[in-house]
């Protein structure tokens, strides 16, 4: 059964989806979006709860292998070394991400021209700038101005607490003459539009409870519901229809919350998937004009998968560094070695965050992201007693340059509940990184050492995080040859001229930060771009 | 609790737990099978079936009395049962560590962390100047580029 069209359809309800309808509101256009997730409500947040701990290994794990819940898909992550982790539900994974908000920096988008690897993005630092301040404003971003790291710019709250962790790492760098600076995030500082200031919980990655955290279920969401965009839940896209007579998109075929398949049709189609979602969708929808999947005659529908490999490096000090109290990921972050410099043995560079320690039952169970737990027995006990209260961390983030063979696939066996084939992951870590993960932990070490450290705890660099596959991008590039990219500069479908991809999925690099906020400012000029266009954006 | 174990098994999975997680008498932290942990693993096995079984294989290759349970008797079970064993230590520490009276134990705060959360003091205006001051006299860096040329 087929509804009347809307004037835009957005399939997903996560960072990218929010932040692209609250661009288009001032069109009047007719909004629909489709999310395969429902909300959260006030009780499912874990971190009321005395246990709460335990929810990281079932209903609020970040793998969706593990969570395995209705809205959930599954992913085959056999033949990579990193899985994919998300959320699925509205807010997207900006439910259960940990708010760090860097902004890629200029060189990121400039990679292939300034350092011969990689390519270069069809939109600069400065284009998006704008949007990037838009965003902030929109979300509520802590931060402290004056970062020499980057093109002036103030975030609108003070920065969050470092903490005596983040103070004592401080102090290390500085001894070292190293660049570091107060993380930004998306977590309050102070109240702000009508949410409390973060609680320093420490949970945030079980969804933030007091809505501190700029998820968009608390930023986006609330106001585009009140300003009549339709948001239908537990909605489930099976594939994009084509109009064959005239190669647009007409609309898609979803599962219903009863799991009946209805179709809706739409002038205008926006893809907010993320970077394993929206290629598994394109994938999906084959038709006579699209035999390898939609908007892919370039080939690129799924290729130069990137993440963000990291590697961690812990030092024990002489007092209790009091990590569990305060947001998880955000205390401060060092970009000593994120410009290349050919003389480290590698291209392209990485980033030293501070983020805070975890709390006792993921400490013993081998530390967020990993599943080697610690010793039992009486090193159980000392290590527990002497060694974690006393811990402070750095992770080495990198860059993850793109790799047409890593890819995201279709799985030809598994599906999700619906029978819609499910993604399978194809990712190895290149030369390039694995020198920067070694050279990442040797500096980290240093600047625990010239903290105060007494002991370092260093794992085998080699073995990267398993659950590290928060930032999923590059499967659906963005390019100016439609031979070699699947959107342009608009984030519009080189071959479907009514369909948008708004995601992580169309970077071009990844650069070597947390990717949240340069998606949504992408999401936000992607929509200004349609705005400015909008009398002939089919042409 | 639950009829899942006779008293000798229980007796000896306390045993095996207590050696899994030690006490710390000087600070008044039970080990984990005198706090209690079987209870949490009975409840969990109620809907993980080879978690019951993994335990099974463990206690039918235990020592045959709870006072034979040395840590050199665990890592008997662990080495001729690596799989099984690792699914009890890991359920062993969730249930260990989920308890509030363990958390405040480690240094932890006991309550929900929503809606009380902790108090973390901000730094001061004066302390983050002073702290940033080398990064800032250091000056830029990141490399720069110009916006794009439109051909």
């Amino acid at each position: 059964m087929a509804s009347d069209p809307v004037d835009v359809l957005i399939i997903g309800a996560g960072a990218s989806g929010a932040a692209f309808a609250w661009s288009l509101l001032e069109t009047r256009m007719r909004i629909l979006c489709l999310e395969q997730g429902s909300h959260l409500h006030d009780s499912d947040f874990p971190s009321r709860n005395q246990d709460y701990e335990l929810s990281r290994y079932g209903a609020f794990s970040c793998d969706p292998n593990v969570r395995r819940l209705q809205q959930d898909y599954p992913i085959n992550s056999e033949e990579s070394c990193i899985t994919p982790v998300n959320w699925n539900g509205v807010g997207g994974s900006t439910i259960n991400f940990l708010g760090h908000w860097p902004r890629m920096k200029p060189s990121d988008f400039r990679t292939r021209s300034m350092d011969g690897v990689g390519d270069d993005w069809p939109v600069d630092y400065h284009t998006l700038a704008p949007f990037y301040e838009m965003n902030d404003r929109n979300t509520g971003v802590s931060g402290l101005a004056g970062n020499p790291g980057y093109p002036d710019y103030a975030p609108p709250l003070p920065s969050i607490p470092m903490g005596r962790l983040g103070r004592k790492l401080a102090r290390g760098f500085n001894e070292l003459g190293w660049h570091w600076w107060p993380s930004d995030a998306a977590i309050l500082s102070q109240p702000f539009d009508g949410r409390q200031k973060c609680v320093n919980a420490g949970t945030c990655d079980l969804g933030c409870a007091a809505g501190a955290k700029g998820g968009t279920n608390f930023t986006y969401w609330p106001i585009l519901e009140r300003a009549g965009v339709e948001l239908r839940t537990e909605c489930r896209v099976r594939e994009i229809l084509i109009d064959e007579s005239t190669g647009l998109a007409s609309g898609v075929l979803y599962f219903d919350p009863d799991g009946e398949l209805r179709e809706q049709r739409a002038h205008l189609l926006a893809v907010a998937c993320n970077g394993v979602g929206t290629p598994r969708l394109l994938l999906n929808s084959v038709s006579e004009q699209f035999p390898d999947g939609l908007a892919n005659r370039s080939g690129m529908v799924g290729r130069n998968l990137m993440f963000h490999p990291l590697t961690g490096v812990s030092g024990v000090f002489d007092e209790p560094m009091r990590g569990h109290e305060g947001p998880m990921a955000c205390s401060i972050l060092s970009q000593e070695f994120y410009e290349s410099d050919p003389a480290r043995g590698f291209l392209r560079g990485y980033g030293l965050h501070a983020g805070r320690s975890t709390t006792p039952m993921t400490f013993a169970l081998g530390g967020f992201g990993i599943d080697d737990p610690i010793p039992w027995g009486a090193e159980h006990r000392r290590i527990m007693d002497s060694v974690y209260p006393y811990l402070a961390g750095l992770t080495v983030v990198t860059e993850d340059l793109p790799e047409p063979h890593n890819r995201v696939t279709l799985d030809p066996k598994l599906t999700d509940s619906d029978g819609i084939p499910a993604p399978k992951i194809t990712y190895s870590l290149s030369g390039n990184t694995r020198r920067m993960l070694r050279h990442g932990a040797e500096r980290a070490t240093e600047v625990l050492l010239a903290a105060g450290a007494n002991k370092i705890l260093k794992g085998d660099c080699e073995k990267v995080w398993w659950r590290a596959g928060w930032h999923q991008m590059g499967t659906c590039r963005m390019g100016s040859d439609p031979a070699n990219s699947v959107v342009d500069a608009w984030g519009r479908s080189h071959d479907v001229k009514n369909l948008f991809i708004v995601d992580g999925s169309i970077f071009v690099t990844s650069g070597a930060v947390n990717p949240t906020s340069t998606i949504q400012a992408l999401a936000l000029y992607i929509g200004d771009c349609i705005k400015s266009n909008i009398e002939n954006l089919f042409d | 609790m639950s009829g899942l174990w006779t008293d000798e098994e229980r007796a000896l999975l306390d045993a095996m737990l207590n050696c899994l997680i030690p006490a710390n008498p000087e600070r008044r932290i039970p080990a984990a099978g005198d706090l209690g942990v079987a209870d949490f693993l009975a409840q969990r096995l109620r809907r993980e079936v080879e978690l019951g079984s993994a335990i099974k294989t463990l206690l039918n290759g235990a020592p045959a009395h709870a006072d034979a349970m040395t840590p050199q008797a665990v890592t008997a079970l662990e080495n001729e049962f690596p799989a099984e064993f690792r699914a009890l230590l890991s359920v062993t520490y969730m249930g260990y560590y989920s308890r509030p009276d363990i958390r405040a134990l480690v240094g932890v705060g006991s309550h929900p962390v929503h809606p009380e959360g902790y108090e973390v003091e901000s730094e001061s205006e004066a302390l983050l100047d002073g702290l940033t001051a080398p990064v800032r006299e250091r000056g830029r860096n990141y490399r720069d580029t110009g916006p794009i040329r439109k051909s």
